[in-house]
């Protein structure tokens, strides 16, 4: 008797591929660089195309600005190494200013025209500035939970059409789901339902997805702890996990969950072109904003 | 109840299924049971039809009697042991994962599930040099630390490769596709799968992410929907002799301890049940790559045994005289 495995294919796309062919697909992904040199290295290269990454942090550490800083880092041309790709941003809390995209968006500018070498990285400078890379960025403006699903229903439609596109953010997820929904067990499963439709888009589609989630207070043996918000059941949902926090008055990006990466923790700090390491040679003779002057999120 | 499906016996094709259906024949104990004459008349299929496929139907569904002795034979020369490549792990499950029984792992994120499952599947790959199928459901799988796993084990460059061309991995996303894949791999598509290679495991990881948004509220397919890939994973262990690896979530019990997601339900499927728990031992700044593994459920061992492992010394073979490998050095 055989049976066809073209009923398991049809049916959500559960073709069977060998480990081989999924590792040289890897390899054709790439990875987003997050202009912290050290935080790329504990990545492996960067944020990898394919997979769902969470960023976790208490307000005023740096998320937004590490979206900001991919939403410009994903558009960098292939002659460089980047992945020239387009980027959604979701976002639900109003925390998206233009004003700082750009000041993001010109020092990444004026940084590769500085480093441009051969014909081909001069001549895919001409199209690489400012103008190209705001309009790159598609901006949805998400009041609400049911607002936040119904754009992810039809997102597959819209990335059919743009086949550029490399990179999903969604800033933060964890805003509307906490301000709206009393019921818990609601919301844990409508949260679990968004985590697989997020795979699903990462995987098909082969884009990176950026979540940022906001953090909470647990209560155990007497002592309270910072844990990203959301439940435990959430913390399946992305295959990598970064939380940023501070540790007295430095800034640090831990792993604190990965396949393929040990737990590390690197320093960062957030200069007025963007998400860097600390005391990085190249931007020693730019002005870095002091900690108490930071721009607030 | 097992429902009626296309496919599941030669003769019973699309359009006879729907006339079944319009006849109110949902499973096969309706058709098995019903007066054939009259079905026939009423769905106009010919009787002979009818009669071929309720008698392949019963072959199939039927459990046959079968003497204690008989059973003891079968177990002796059919069940196999499958080492997890974790000496800590193996100690837990008595010597390795056993053929025709579902495993369960269940742990926190970032306990290591998917670690251990991945250092299963380049064992059985590499060492025991058989096919793995593995249904990955949540991304987590990455191809690089597969092969990370199988540098450190080896050097030699063409046997990584083959080592992961025995692996051979469908992503799905969602219940349903859960449920036809594994239907279909247990009705044969297993070695079909595997491009003729034996099969001696089938992870999947995990179970929980697809089922559990469908369990609670006011639904009703997910218990259903959780049985039948239950069903599916086990009458696979036993018909080809795999050894199934499942992971499942944890929630947060009336006391506050962890137990394992999913439910009661789903706490009679898997015969041993393993939870994973992560090390802090130093503070909380400092990362650990030590993880606890409790026994919750065997029918071998005590339970709540417990053994500590390192993540990143998961394998058997000892390459450096000192014991200890740095993961940089085993970078090539």
């Amino acid at each position: 008797m055989t049976v066809e495995l073209e009923t398991a294919n049809n049916h959500g796309g559960g073709e069977a591929v060998t480990a081989l062919e999924l590792l040289q697909r890897e390899k054709e992904c790439g990875s987003i660089t997050t202009f912290s040199s050290q935080l790329d290295r504990a990545l492996k290269g960067g944020l990898p195309v394919g997979k769902v990454t969470e960023i976790c942090g208490a307000p005023g550490v740096g998320k937004t600005q590490l979206c900001l800083q991919l939403s410009v880092d994903v558009q960098v041309p292939l002659s460089f190494g980047g992945l020239e790709g387009q980027v959604i941003f979701m976002d639900t809390e109003g925390s998206f200013v233009l004003q700082r995209v750009g000041d993001v968006a010109a020092a990444v500018v004026r940084h590769f025209s500085l480093v441009a070498e051969d014909g081909e990285q001069k001549d895919a400078m001409q199209t690489f500035d400012m103008e190209s890379i705001l309009s790159n960025i598609f901006l949805v403006r998400c009041h609400d939970y049911v607002e936040l699903l119904a754009e992810l229903h039809l997102l597959p439609d819209f990335l059919r059409d743009q086949p550029r596109v490399r990179l999903l953010v969604i800033d933060s997820v964890a805003f509307p789901f906490r301000q709206q929904l009393d019921d818990l067990s609601l919301r844990t499963r409508l949260l679990q339902g968004l985590a697989q439709q997020l795979v699903s888009i990462a995987t098909r589609h082969n884009i990176a997805v950026v979540i940022t989630n906001q953090m909470t207070t647990r209560l155990q043996d007497s002592q309270s702890h910072l844990v990203p918000a959301l439940g435990e059941i959430w913390g399946h949902a992305s295959t990598t996990r970064i939380l940023l926090q501070w540790e007295g008055s430095r800034q640090v990006a831990a792993i604190v969950k990965s396949p393929c990466c040990m737990d590390t923790a690197v320093q960062y700090h957030i200069t007025s072109e963007g998400f860097r390491d600390v005391n990085q040679p190249e931007n020693s003779d730019q002005p870095e904003i002091p900690l108490t002057e930071r721009r607030s999120l | 109840m097992v429902p009626l499906q296309e496919g599941m016996c030669p003769g019973l094709d699309g359009d006879l299924l729907r006339s079944l259906l319009a006849a109110d024949i949902r499973t096969v104990e309706d058709l098995v049971s019903s007066d054939l004459e009259d079905v026939s008349r009423k769905c106009s299929v010919s009787y002979k039809a009818l009669f071929s496929i309720r008698r392949v139907l019963l072959a199939q569904h039927t459990a046959f009697p079968v003497s204690g002795a008989d059973l003891y034979e079968e177990l002796l020369s059919s069940t196999a042991i499958i080492s997890t490549g974790n000496p800590s792990l193996d100690k837990l499950l008595d010597s390795g994962l056993y053929t025709g029984e579902i495993t369960e792992l269940s742990g926190g994120p970032g306990s290591g599930k998917s670690q251990v499952c991945f250092g299963v599947a380049v064992h059985v790959s590499l060492q025991l040099k058989q096919s793995v199928i593995y249904v990955d459901t949540t991304g987590g799988l990455t191809a690089s630390r597969l092969l990370e796993m199988l540098q450190s084990e080896t050097s030699d460059g063409d046997e990584q490769m083959e080592a992961l061309q025995r692996i051979h991995v469908f992503r799905l996303f969602d219940a349903y596709s859960l449920r036809d894949c594994l239907s279909a791999l247990r009705r044969g598509g297993l070695l079909q799968a595997s491009g003729g290679g034996s099969v001696k495991a089938v992870i999947v990881d995990s179970v929980s992410a697809v089922i559990s948004p469908l369990l609670g509220g006011k639904q009703n397919e997910g218990m259903s929907l959780m049985i039948q890939a239950a069903v599916a994973l086990k009458t696979m262990a036993k018909d080809f002799s795999v050894a199934v690896l499942v992971t499942n979530h944890v929630t947060r019990g009336g006391g506050g301890g962890v137990q394992p997601g999913l439910g009661a339900s789903w706490s009679h499927i898997p015969r041993t049940r393993i939870l994973l728990e992560r090390v802090d031992r130093a503070p909380s700044g400092c990362s650990s790559t030590l993880r606890s593994a409790t026994l919750i459920k065997s029918s071998r061992q005590p339970c709540h045994i417990k053994e500590e492992f390192d993540l990143q010394r998961q394998s058997r073979s000892v390459r450096s005289s000192s014991g200890k490998r740095k993961r940089d050095e085993a970078d090539s």
